[in-house]
This record gives structure tokens, sequence and C-alpha cells, in this order.
């Protein structure tokens, strides 16, 4: 409690005078009781009792650290607008960038260390979690007090150079990518075939040995070698049409269709031929399972990378065709 | 009236509140004393924009202030300083040159 002489002016004033610098406090409580002084005796002048009065004045005064920030031009905000789209780039950027390369990093030293797959991913979890705060708390502060001193200095400059480049969604642009997609995928089905029968690897006969089990020819050779031909029809539909959501559900499909069996196949020992395996001398000691493990990371994150992009350019396409907006 | 036109009466008005001040006080005076004769004349001010524009403008050196203590309640009395009696003089030039352009501009001259 307050003591019994202090009136409730007393007592707006010390609460506004609290948040000011001390030398200015002085002066600045002088000032507001000069205001509420005369704005009480106005109202007392048309007829209303003294506490009444009073009391009516500080309610039109209102929250007293909001009265003081604007006597002295403080910002009742955190960033305001001559710093907020600095400060977005910024965090957008460091979140975008920083934060997938530390959980994949993570993931990939969990992996590597032989941890449990719930005990990877809960540690990927726990750590990207604390890092997006905190890469969202630091450049927040430090705006926050850029924001409240005075002398700041320039703010980041806009130039044109910063524009960014239109998405090419016109065909001459997928041209490439559908090349680039036709000649990998006939590549990558006949090495699957040329391996079966002409690979360079020959045991101590002299046999060339097939990397991948003969017995896959049975049905897993041939449904990748189906899915390597849908692969080509996708790619020849992507540049047919562009990118839309039906297309990346098919990406999704397709992609899901070729690492899973993959990926079942190779850590179950069934993808690879044994007797390979015997003529490369594997396992390479302790760098077997590290190697393993890196094989199925890279398959994953091909894939969802794959699955990503598709829906990037999917969402970016459907932004609308860029060049032709405002134009008539 | 609605928010709209609120918000756009509130614009134009903002600067005129400076130049009312510093016209006004060539003769030094307080702070409710000011409010009440502006809006007297018909410059529409309240008081949480009055108070700390005055704040402002004797910071930046425009206004001098000195405290009464002649009577029971001490009072800040502000006066127009050199300063401000230039900016004065360049905001009402302004003020006549804009609406010399309206005055053009609804006289059909302008187009």
């Amino acid at each position: 409690m307050t003591t019994p002489a202090a009136t409730l002016t007393d007592r707006y004033v010390w609460a506004a005078a609290r948040t000011l610098p001390e030398p200015q406090r002085e002066e600045f409580g002088r000032e507001l009781r000069e205001r509420i002084g005369d704005e009480v005796d106005a109202r007392r002048g048309s007829g209303a009792p003294d506490d009444d009065a009073e009391f009516a004045v500080l309610v039109e005064l209102g929250d007293p650290a909001a009265l003081a920030a604007r006597y002295l031009d403080r910002p009742l905000h955190l960033i305001g607008p001559r710093y907020y789209l600095t400060w977005k780039r910024l965090v957008t950027m460091l979140l975008a960038i920083v934060l997938p390369i530390a959980v994949g990093a993570v993931l990939l030293a969990q992996a590597l260390a032989g941890a449990p797959v719930g005990e990877v991913f809960a540690s990927a979890f726990s750590v990207g979690f604390s890092l997006a705060v905190q890469l969202a708390f630091w450049p927040t502060l430090v705006f926050a007090i850029i924001e409240r001193n005075p002398g700041s200095g320039p703010v980041e400059r806009w130039t044109p150079e910063r524009l960014p480049t239109i998405p090419d969604d016109g065909r001459g642009g997928r041209l490439g990518d559908l090349i680039a997609s036709l000649v990998f995928l006939g590549l990558f089905a006949g090495v699957i075939i040329w391996q079966g029968y002409g690979a360079p690897v020959a045991n101590p006969l002299g046999e060339s040995v097939p990397v991948l089990s003969p017995d896959l020819w049975s049905f897993w050779i041939p449904w990748f070698l189906v899915l390597i031909g849908l692969e080509m029809v996708f790619a020849t539909a992507i540049y047919a049409w562009g990118w839309n959501w039906w297309l990346a559900i098919v990406n999704l499909l397709l992609n899901v269709a070729f690492a899973v069996p993959a990926l079942w196949l190779f850590t179950t020992g069934r993808l690879v031929n044994p007797e390979f395996l015997d003529v490369v001398g594997w396992p390479w000691g302790e760098a077997g399972g590290i190697v393993v493990t890196i094989i199925v990371f890279a398959v994953i994150a091909v894939s969802v990378w794959d699955v990503i992009d598709g829906v990037i350019k999917t969402v970016r396409r459907r932004g609308g065709s860029a060049l032709s907006l405002g134009r008539i | 009236m609605d928010a709209t036109t609120a918000s756009h009466l509130q614009e134009l008005r903002r600067g005129t509140v400076v130049l009312g001040c510093l016209v006004r006080l060539r003769e030094p005076d307080y702070g409710y004393a000011l409010l009440e004769s502006l809006n007297r004349i018909g410059i529409t001010v309240d008081a949480n924009t009055l108070y700390p524009l005055l704040r402002r403008l004797e910071k930046q050196g425009l206004l001098t202030s000195e405290w009464n203590t002649d009577e029971a309640r001490p009072r800040k009395f502000y006066r127009t300083s050199p300063a401000g009696e230039q900016l004065a003089g360049v905001l009402t030039a302004d003020w006549k040159h804009i609406d010399r352009a309206l005055a053009r501009l609804t006289s059909g001259e302008g187009s």
C-alpha cells in the first residue's frame, strides 16, 4: 500500500514517471501534474464532485505506461515498419537454410552412431525445435534493441537488383529438364540391365559377377525397369502440361514405389548379389555399417527432396503465370 | 462522421496543429490554455496529441519554456523560439501555396 496521503494523481504520476530515465522524471512529473490539475479543474467547473472529476480524468488519460511512451515518442511495438521487412527476410532465410541443414546433420549423425529409429527422430525433433526458437529469438532481440536506439544506422536499402527472377513456366524452360530426365533414366535402365550381363567385376574364375541379386530378375528388376519407364512418361507429362497437383501426387507415388522396395531389399540384404559382396570384400570392417547408413540416408533424402521440389514447383506455378501479371 | 472520413481529416490536420502552436505561442502560454484557445478558434486538437507535441517541439528547439510558480499550481509556459518563428514562416508559405494550388484545381485552371 502507498501512504494514506498519496492521492490517485500521485500514484498515476509515479506510475507514469517510473518508466522514464531518472533525469527526466522530475520535469515530466510536474508537467503531468499540471495537466491533470487543469483537466480536473475544468471538470469541476462543469459541476462534477472532486473525487469523480479526478477519477474521470485519469480514466481518460489511460494506461500510464502508454501515456509515458507517447510523451517520449517511444515505440509501443516490438519491431516497427522501419525494420520489419529486414527482420522478416533474415528470420525466414535463417529458418529456411540453417534449420534443414542442422536437422539433416543430426539425423545423419544419430543414424551413424547407430541410435534406435525412435531416438534418432526424437533427437532431430528436439534439436530442430530448440534451434528454430533460437533462430527466431536472437535476431528479434537484436532488432527490438535497434528499434529502441534513436541513433540507429541506415536500414538495408532495397535496390532493383534484388528483384526475383520470374520463373520461366514456358515450355522452353522445361525442355532442358525433359532432356536431362530422359537421358538420366535411360542410362539408369541401361546400367541395371548391363550389370546383369557384362559387369566389370569378375570372380577369380574370370566370370563376370552381377551386382544385383540374379533372383531379383523374377520380379523386382522388371518392377524397377517398369518404374523407370513410367518416370520417363512422367517427365514427358511435366514437359507437356507443367506441374500441377495431380502430377505432384503421381511424383510422390513414383518415389514411394521406387524408394520403399529398394530400401527394403537393400536393408534385408536381398538387393545386392552375395557373390559380388565376396568379390569386393564386403563388409569393409567398421566402415560397412556407416556406408549402409549413408546409402539409406541418401536414398531417402533424394526421394524426399524430389517430392518437395515437385510441390514447390506446383505451388509457384499456381501463383499465376507471372509473366502475364498486369499485362493485357 | 464515418471512420474513413475521420482518419483522413486527422491526417490533413496533423501539420496544422504544429503551425497553430507556433503562431499562437508568440504570446507565452501553458498547455491547457493553449488547448482551449486552439479549439475555440477551430484548430481541433485533443490533449493526448497536444501535450506530447509541446514536449517534442521544445526538444527540437522550436519552443522555449519557463515554469511559472506564482499561482498555487506551477505551470509550464511555452513560447515560440526564433527557430520556431522561422519554421512557422516556412509552414505558412507552404500552406498558402497548397491553398492556391487547390483553388486552381477546383476552378479548373490546373487541368
